[in-house]
C-alpha cells in the first residue's frame, strides 16, 4: 500500500511526461524572474516618482510661505509710509496752510483799513508769519511747489507715490505673482502623484502573475504596459511643467 | 499521482498564495491613491492657511491704511470748522464790544476759513488716486464692504484649511493601516498556511479594507 501524501517516482514510460515537466519548471522560472523584473521596476519608478513629487511639493509650499512673507513686508512697507505721510507730514502742512491763508487774509484787510483795526490785523498777520517761519523748514509736503496744488491745498497722491519710490524694491514686491508660482508646482506634484497610480497597478498585476500561472504572460505584459505608462506620465508632467 | 489530503494542502496552499498576492496588489495601489489623496490634502491645507494669513495681513493694513486717510480727512475739516468758529466768535465779540479791530480779525478769519475749507477738500480729493501704485490706492480707498467681503473669504479660506487637514488626517490614518496590513500580510507570508498564518492573512485583510475604506472617505 502507497503512504498517503507521497509522490510517486515516474516510471520508465512516464519518461516524456517527465521531459515536459522539467520544461514546465524552467518557464515557471523565467516567470519567476519576470514577475520579480517588474515588481523590481514598478518599485524603483514609484519610489523616484514619489521622491520628486514630494520635492516639487516642497517647493510649492515654499513658494506659498514666500508669498505670506513678502505679503506682510509690502504691506508694512506701505503703512509706514502711509503713516509718515497722514500723521507726520499733513498735520504740520494743514497748519502751515491755515497760517498763510490767515495771513494773506490779514494782510488784505490791514491794506484796506486805518488806525487800531489796521494794527491789530498787521500783529495778527506777524503771529501767523511767526508760525509759518518756524514750521516751513520741517514740511517737505507744504513746502515744496511740487506738492501744491492749484485751487490751493497739496497733491497727496504726488507726495505719497514720492515717499513711496524712494524705495522701489517694497513697491515692486509681488506676492501674488509666488502665489501663482506655487499653485503651479502644486499641480505639478499632485499630476506626479497621480502617476503613481498607473505604477501600482502594474506592481498589482506583477504580483497577481504570481499565484495565477496561466495567464502570467498576459499579466506580466500588460503590469509592464501600466508601469511604462506611470513613468511616461511623470515625465510627460516634468516636460510640460 | 499525487495522494487526495496532499492534493487538499496544495489547494489550500494555492488559495493562501492568491489571497496574499491579490492583498499585497490591493496594498500597492491603496498605497499609490493614499499618497496622492494626502499629498492632495496637504497642498491644499497648506495654500488655505497662507491664503487666510494673507487675507488677513491685507485685511489689517487696510483697516490701518484706510482709518488713517479717513481720520485725516476728518481731521482736516475739524481744522477748517475751528477756524470757522474762531472768526465768528471774534466776529461776536468785536459787535458786542464794538470793537473794529476785533471784528476785522473776524472777517479776515472768516476770509481764510471758506478758503482753507476748499483747499483741504481739495487735498482730501487726492488721496488714494494716481501717481499713487496700484496696491496703495487698494489699501487707501478699500471701503466696509470691501473689508466685509475680503474677512469673508478670510473666514472661508480657514474653512477650508480645516477640510483639508481633515482630509490630510484621514489620508495618513489609512496609510498606517496600509502599513499594517502589509506587515501582516508579511508575517503571513513567514508563518504560511497554518492557522496562524490564516490568522495573519485575515487581519492583514481587513486593515487594508479599512484602509480602502479611508481611501474612498478621502476622495470622497
Amino acid at each position: 500500500m502507497r503512504p498517503s501524501g507521497e509522490l510517486f517516482e515516474p516510471s520508465a514510460s512516464e519518461s516524456s511526461a517527465v521531459t515536459a515537466s522539467e520544461m514546465a519548471v524552467a518557464s515557471t522560472e523565467r516567470g519567476h524572474s519576470g514577475v520579480a523584473l517588474l515588481l523590481a521596476t514598478a518599485a524603483v519608478v514609484a519610489a523616484i516618482i514619489g521622491a520628486r513629487a514630494s520635492f516639487v511639493s516642497n517647493a510649492a509650499s515654499d513658494s506659498w510661505q514666500s508669498a505670506l512673507r513678502t505679503e506682510v513686508k509690502r504691506s508694512a512697507g506701505a503703512m509706514e509710509d502711509v503713516r509718515y505721510l497722514y500723521q507726520s507730514e499733513l498735520p504740520v502742512a494743514i497748519r502751515i496752510l491755515e497760517a498763510q491763508l490767515l495771513q494773506g487774509e490779514l494782510q488784505t484787510a490791514a491794506a484796506i483799513e486805518t488806525g487800531p483795526a489796521k494794527q491789530a490785523l498787521q500783529s495778527e498777520a506777524d503771529v501767523q508769519a511767526g508760525i509759518i517761519a518756524a514750521l516751513s523748514s520741517s514740511s517737505n509736503l507744504a513746502g515744496k511747489p511740487a506738492y501744491a496744488l492749484p485751487s490751493g491745498g497739496f497733491d497727496l497722491a504726488k507726495r505719497l507715490a514720492d515717499l513711496r519710490a524712494q524705495y522701489p524694491a517694497l513697491v515692486a514686491l509681488d506676492p501674488n505673482g509666488l502665489e501663482t508660482a506655487g499653485d503651479g508646482l502644486a499641480r505639478e506634484a499632485e499630476m506626479l502623484s497621480l502617476a503613481m497610480l498607473p505604477t501600482s497597478i502594474g506592481a498589482f498585476l506583477g504580483v497577481l502573475a504570481q499565484p495565477f500561472k496561466r495567464r502570467r504572460g498576459l499579466l506580466l505584459a500588460a503590469g509592464s504596459v501600466a508601469v511604462a505608462a506611470g513613468a511616461v506620465m511623470a515625465l510627460g508632467v516634468e516636460v510640460l511643467a | 499521482m499525487i495522494a487526495p489530503d496532499s492534493a487538499a494542502e496544495l489547494r489550500a496552499e494555492r488559495r493562501f498564495d492568491m489571497i496574499a498576492a491579490v492583498l499585497i496588489g490591493c496594498i500597492a495601489v491603496l498605497a499609490a491613491i493614499l499618497a496622492y489623496s494626502q499629498i492632495d490634502a496637504s497642498l491644499a491645507a497648506t495654500r488655505a492657511d497662507m491664503k487666510a494669513a494673507r487675507l488677513a495681513a491685507d485685511l489689517s493694513a487696510r483697516i490701518s491704511v484706510s482709518s488713517q486717510a479717513l481720520d485725516s480727512s476728518l481731521g482736516a475739516q475739524q481744522v477748517a470748522l475751528m477756524m470757522g468758529m474762531d472768526a465768528a466768535s471774534r466776529e461776536l465779540a468785536g459787535v458786542k464790544n464794538n470793537d473794529g479791530g476785533t471784528l476785522a480779525v473776524g472777517a479776515a478769519e472768516d476770509q481764510a476759513f471758506t478758503k482753507l475749507q476748499k483747499s483741504l477738500a481739495a487735498t482730501s480729493a487726492t488721496s488714494g488716486s494716481a501717481p499713487v501704485d496700484v496696491y496703495t490706492r487698494g489699501l487707501l480707498n478699500a471701503t466696509t464692504a470691501d473689508l466685509e467681503n475680503e474677512l469673508a473669504e478670510q473666514n472661508h479660506q480657514v474653512d477650508l484649511s480645516n477640510e483639508a487637514s481633515s482630509r490630510e488626517q484621514r489620508s495618513v490614518l489609512g496609510l498606517s493601516f496600509l502599513a499594517l496590513a502589509g506587515v501582516l500580510t508579511g508575517l503571513a507570508a513567514v508563518l504560511r498556511e497554518g492557522r496562524a498564518g490564516w490568522i495573519s492573512l485575515v487581519a492583514a485583510c481587513a486593515m487594508a479594507g479599512g484602509s480602502g475604506a479611508l481611501a474612498l472617505l478621502t476622495l470622497a
